[in-house]
């Protein structure tokens, strides 16, 4: 899927034919009513610290409040040992497990079952812990712009996919301590390349994947300006999470529908659907519900851009 | 079953044998006297019997009558008639040159002529566009496009600027066969569908079949598009072009032996690129941004029983941002066929056809890391064709046709860092084979009938990997693969059958009106995978295998036909339709199209219906003329999965599609036309609620509905003018030359039609549990007026 979406960008890099004669303009749309859904956030990770749980309800789509908080749940999660992980709600909607300490969540090989009691309703999903490969650097790089893009200095990580097909990951990225949370900053791998059957397996991940890193942002002063993805004093920390590939599968769909291409990139979009859900309400017939439950094992590396010397094909002056 | 037609086939031999004696046929030719292009359509019609025939599109007839003196009227639209009294006591090969009638005679002054009205014809479902209307018509950036002019027509439709191909009532792009010389064309689009491949210089005729589809034709189930190329000049040299705004088109033709063959060489080619370059570095760095396509054709004559012809086509787009990156695509197609005339009633042709269609895409700087991928699709086809010209109440066609297919899925490879991994798809082979016999019989005075049957075969052979599917874990989710088996090179791997019954009836009320009915099964064993908001260049054409099954529509039509006004110039009809279908293809969402092996596991498969009723007045003659098309029309699918089961619209359903199109003559030298749209908005799926995963905001829809609203109504007013170049020189004497312009405004008042809605967080980085705004935005592919000019030559 992603394969179309590098078509779909490269396409838009033709700056001719977005000129051409497309326009894009918001508009106001009337939406059908419907009845809220239950929404599970549950992302686990075996990172040394609190891990949550957030439960909530869909609002409409054009809410221009916070999304409602589900409380008074009661959360657990489960392993194919017997252990038992209790979540205590911290704030409304949010359900926190601390662990103590040098105990991180979880183990890789085991399987891990949610359960949630809310309002005389019970879900559960099922999910597993994958391995992970460690992540060996972080490179930085010179791109040189050209009529539309400035100078930037570019960072890629490198990593290699073990053998064996069928590992998927979830590439997450902290710019000086904050996560890159875009849709367009989702950047996942099924082995070392995009999608299932591509293949690309035991080996470093792509290049588009190791250099999906680098955050994009508009230029708040100048909308047809990208700001530098990387200045001086910048940090990184690349962080990889394991997925089973039912999380993989749920990761790509999301990116489908919520990472749009806009413009004339849309006559490539996939129409929008549902995103899919691991969560099932033990009652077919009572609320249903949306998100996701996943446990990931993680690995990192972190790097300081410092100076100008780290940086490979640096012009000197 | 093939017994069973050779048996009919014999019967109908001996019955004529035993006519023969009391009877005999006349045969021939029907050419333009100026440039010897056969005439396709052209009625032979004996007043005293009131019996006709028309040629055949390589502009033959044969009329076999009982002996006596008759007189036989030769009419073409747009040519002088002839008459020729004939004594019938023998056979007789009559080829008819028909003489043009003047530019101006034609254009302005009412046409003398009665033109071979569609009340007449059993033909029903068909629209003919004959390149001159063609060309009248308003046209995006000033150029002449067949199937945007087809799109004027009722019953066809688009989902608007920028996708690719069109739709037939309620058909999807891939169930229309095109043909373009009897090669498929895969993709019919230049520039993502504003353009299509047909380079209005080569072409001479265009048939579109909405419906009754005669035995010879299958392998889709919407439509049939028959494009037939000019054969060229063979009097003399004749050069036409046309720069453009957009692209320029110069075509030579001319005799290879005077009156006894020609060619005709046609190329066409953008240019924005060439302009732009300058100013874009891009392009300046091995980047391309075009579109081109050459057609040729060849045709000529050994003697009065036998004729080759040659035609060729190649076109490509190509998108390169620099020298190894982006991408390309493009049909080539050859055609050799034979003409034979075995005897005074037994016409054959055999073509011999190669069509592929192919695109490419390349990613990465250097040789470490990369990725190249091409997908083809190519077929090699034979297809002998018989007319037998039965008596003057029976014209029996027969034949059969062998088409080869050659899948490649991808054939890709990557590299990361140094590794590369060859990440392509196994080939898929694929025959699919047809015998058919049909019969066009006029009963009496009243009625006719045009009937048919086609047995066709689909056959998969290895080498090649078949998977058995398990059954999904809820339905609409992606299916488990359960097992896979081998097949060695040749082995079958799959076969499907199917009797495809055409059944056309007219009756003929009286000398302006008539009614016709008609039924026909279509089998399509090739799809178009497409899972975009439109169709585009990267869609997978897959064959029919173990786990897809040939997609199978049944279509009614029930049409009342009418001429009105001095000189029938006013032609009415209404026709109605319904069509099911069966095995139509749709998606899990989610589903991975691209280099997927186990494509199969992610598609579904349900039910179709579409109805509709067209509605069509033309002005034939006058100096004012043009059509107003209305369509009222449903299509639906029913898939398992999808809207809770329930049926939805497709996306392009349109309830109301009106069209009109008017060209008049103002002076001899200036025409203005315009033409309008509307079509009723297209359904979409919007969202009914949003929710927040990871930091991100997620459209939903929780009421599980597919193509549940639908789109501002699409309007347009286009316009254009034509000025004729000087018909005389300064001195008076006539140019040899002709010339004209056209100006033109595509989309007059500037709508900006939503081509789509998309639904997504507003830009910008948000904290952990800060709120994110939503937002929806339309795109419209065309913003604005556009205008343009063109220059046309012919010297």
């Amino acid at each position: 899927m992603d394969m179309k979406n590098l078509f779909i960008k490269s396409f838009l890099a033709i700056p001719i034919i977005s000129l051409l004669f497309a326009c894009e303009d918001a508009v106001d749309v009337t939406l059908e009513n419907a009845e809220p859904l239950v929404v599970v956030d549950a992302f686990i990770t075996n990172r040394a610290e609190p891990q949550v749980i957030k439960l909530m309800r869909t609002q409409p789509y054009f809410a221009t409040e916070l999304p409602p908080t589900l409380t008074g749940a009661s959360v657990t999660i489960t392993d194919s040992e017997g252990k038992v992980y209790t979540f205590t709600e911290t704030s409304p909607g949010n359900y926190t497990w601390t662990p103590a300490a040098n105990e991180t969540f979880g183990e890789v090989g085991l399987d891990y079952t949610l359960e949630i009691e809310t309002n005389g309703e019970s879900f559960e999903a099922f999910a597993d812990m994958s391995r992970v490969p460690t992540v060996d650097s972080l490179t930085f790089f010179f791109e040189p712009g050209d009529q539309f893009t400035d100078d930037f200095v570019l960072a890629e990580f490198w990593s290699t996919d073990p053998d064996d097909s069928g590992d998927a990951y979830w590439i997450k990225t902290y710019k000086n301590g904050k996560l890159l949370n875009k849709p367009v900053d989702i950047n996942l791998a099924y082995d070392a390349g995009f999608s299932r059957g591509s293949n690309f397996n035991g080996v470093p991940f792509i290049v588009p994947i190791r250099r999906a890193i680098n955050p994009f942002d508009e230029d708040p002063n100048d909308d047809t300006k990208v700001l530098p993805p990387l200045v001086l004093g910048d940090s990184l920390y690349v962080e990889v999470n394991s997925l089973s590939e039912a999380a993989f599968d749920f990761l790509t769909e999301l990116k489908i529908q919520t990472d749009r291409p806009g413009g004339f990139g849309e006559l490539f979009a996939t129409p929008l659907a549902n995103v899919s859900t691991n969560i099932r309400n033990k009652n077919a017939n009572g609320t249903k519900a949306v998100g996701f439950f996943s446990v990931a094992a993680v690995s990192g590396f972190g790097r300081k851009y410092k100076s100008t010397d780290d940086v490979k094909d640096f012009p000197k002056q | 079953m093939k017994k069973s037609l050779l048996f009919l086939l014999c019967y109908l031999l001996v019955l004529t044998g035993v006519w023969a004696q009391e009877k005999f046929t006349v045969n021939g030719y029907i050419k333009d006297a100026s440039n010897g292009e056969a005439l396709i359509g052209a009625t032979v019609y004996i007043k005293s019997l009131n019996a006709g025939t028309v040629t055949n599109v390589y502009g033959f007839y044969s009329i076999t009558l009982p002996a006596g003196t008759y007189l036989f009227d030769y009419t073409y639209v747009g040519y002088g008639k002839q008459e020729k009294q004939l004594e019938l006591n023998k056979n007789i090969r009559l080829d008819i040159n028909m003489e043009p009638e003047g530019e101006e005679l034609q254009e302005v002054v009412i046409s003398a002529e009665k033109e071979e009205a569609l009340v007449q014809s059993i033909e029903m479902s068909v629209n003919k566009l004959d390149i001159k209307t063609i060309s009248k018509i308003p046209a995006f950036l000033g150029e002449v496009d067949v199937i945007k002019s087809l799109q004027q027509l009722p019953g066809v439709s688009t989902v608007g600027e920028g996708a690719s191909g069109f739709n037939v009532r309620g058909g999807n792009v891939g169930q229309n066969l095109i043909l373009l010389d009897e090669a498929t064309v895969y993709n019919s689009s230049h520039l993502l569908g504003f353009f299509s491949v047909f380079n209005p210089d080569a072409v001479k005729d265009t048939k579109l079949y909405k419906g009754a589809v005669p035995p010879q034709f299958g392998g889709r189930i919407a439509s049939l598009l028959d494009v037939r190329m000019k054969d060229g000049n063979n009097q003399e040299y004749e050069t036409n072009g046309g720069i453009g705004t957009i692209f320029s088109r110069l075509s030579f033709e001319g005799p290879i032996v005077k009156d006894k063959g020609s060619f005709i060489v046609a190329g066409r080619r953008s240019y924005a690129d060439l302009l732009a370059r300058p100013f874009v570095e891009l392009l300046q760095d091995g980047g391309a941004l075009n579109f081109y396509d050459l057609t040729a054709k060849a045709n000529y004559n050994i003697n009065d029983e036998n004729k080759i012809y040659l035609s060729a086509y190649l076109g490509r787009d190509v998108f390169f941002f620099d020298k190894n990156q982006g991408f390309s695509w493009g049909n080539n197609t050859a055609t050799l066929r034979y003409n034979k005339i075995f005897n005074d009633r037994l016409f054959a042709n055999f073509s011999m056809i190669y069509s592929n269609y192919d695109y490419k895409l390349q990613f990465g700087e250097d040789d470490r890391d990369f990725f190249r991928w091409n997908s083809a699709i190519s077929n090699f086809t034979f297809k002998p064709s018989f007319s037998y010209f039965l008596n003057s109440n029976n014209e029996i066609s027969f034949g059969g046709e062998i088409n080869y297919y050659d899948f490649e899925p991808a054939n890709a490879s990557g590299a990361s860092n140094g590794d590369v991994i060859d990440i392509s798809l196994a080939k898929k082979f694929n025959l699919e084979t047809a015998l058919y016999i049909g019969n066009d019989q006029k009963l009496n005075e009243t009625f006719s009938l045009q009937y048919g049957l086609r047995f066709s075969r689909f056959d998969g052979f290895g080498r090649g990997t078949q998977y058995t599917l398990g059954a999904a874990e809820e339905p609409g989710k992606r299916k488990e693969i359960l097992g896979e088996r081998q097949f060695g090179r040749g082995d079958r791997m799959s076969t499907y059958e199917n009797l495809e019954p055409r059944f056309s009836i007219k009756a003929q009320l009286t000398n302006n009106s008539s009614i016709k009915a008609s039924y026909n099964r279509m089998v399509q064993y090739l799809h178009l995978i497409s899972n975009t908001v439109a169709s585009n260049p990267l869609d997978v054409w897959t064959p029919t295998s173990n786990n897809i099954k040939p997609e199978i529509g049944d279509q009614i039509t029930l049409g009342y036909f009418r001429t009105l006004g001095k000189k029938d110039q006013f032609e009415v009809s209404v026709e109605g339709y319904y069509r099911e279908a069966q095995n139509q293809i749709d998606y899990i969402d989610g589903a991975d199209i691209l280099i997927n092996e186990f494509l199969e596991a992610d598609l579904l498969s349900g039910k179709g219906r579409a109805y509709g009723l067209e509605f069509y007045l033309q002005k034939k003659t006058g100096r004012f003329t043009g059509w107003a098309a209305y369509t009222l029309g449903k299509t639906e699918l029913r898939i398992d999965g999808i809207n809770k089961g329930n049926w939805y619209p497709t996306r392009f359903d349109q309830r109301h599609n009106l069209k009109l199109t008017g060209f008049y003559e103002l002076n001899k030298r200036w025409s203005a036309s315009a033409s309008f749209t509307f079509t009723t908005g297209t359904p979409t799926t919007f969202p009914t609620s949003r929710y927040i995963i990871q930091g991100v905001l997620v459209p939903h829809n929780n009421n599980e509905s597919r193509n549940n609203v639908r789109l501002a109504n699409y309007h347009r007013l286009d316009i254009s003018f034509r000025l004729e170049g000087r018909k005389t020189k300064a001195d008076g004497t006539p140019r040899k030359n002709t010339d004209y312009w056209v100006f033109g405004i595509y989309n007059l008042y500037g709508r900006r039609n939503q081509f789509s809605v998309n639904f997504s967080q507003k830009e910008g980085r948000y904290q952990p549990g800060e709120y994110i705004p939503s937002q929806a935005n339309q795109l419209a592919i065309i913003g604005s007026p556009i205008p343009s000019v063109s220059y046309n030559f012919n010297f």
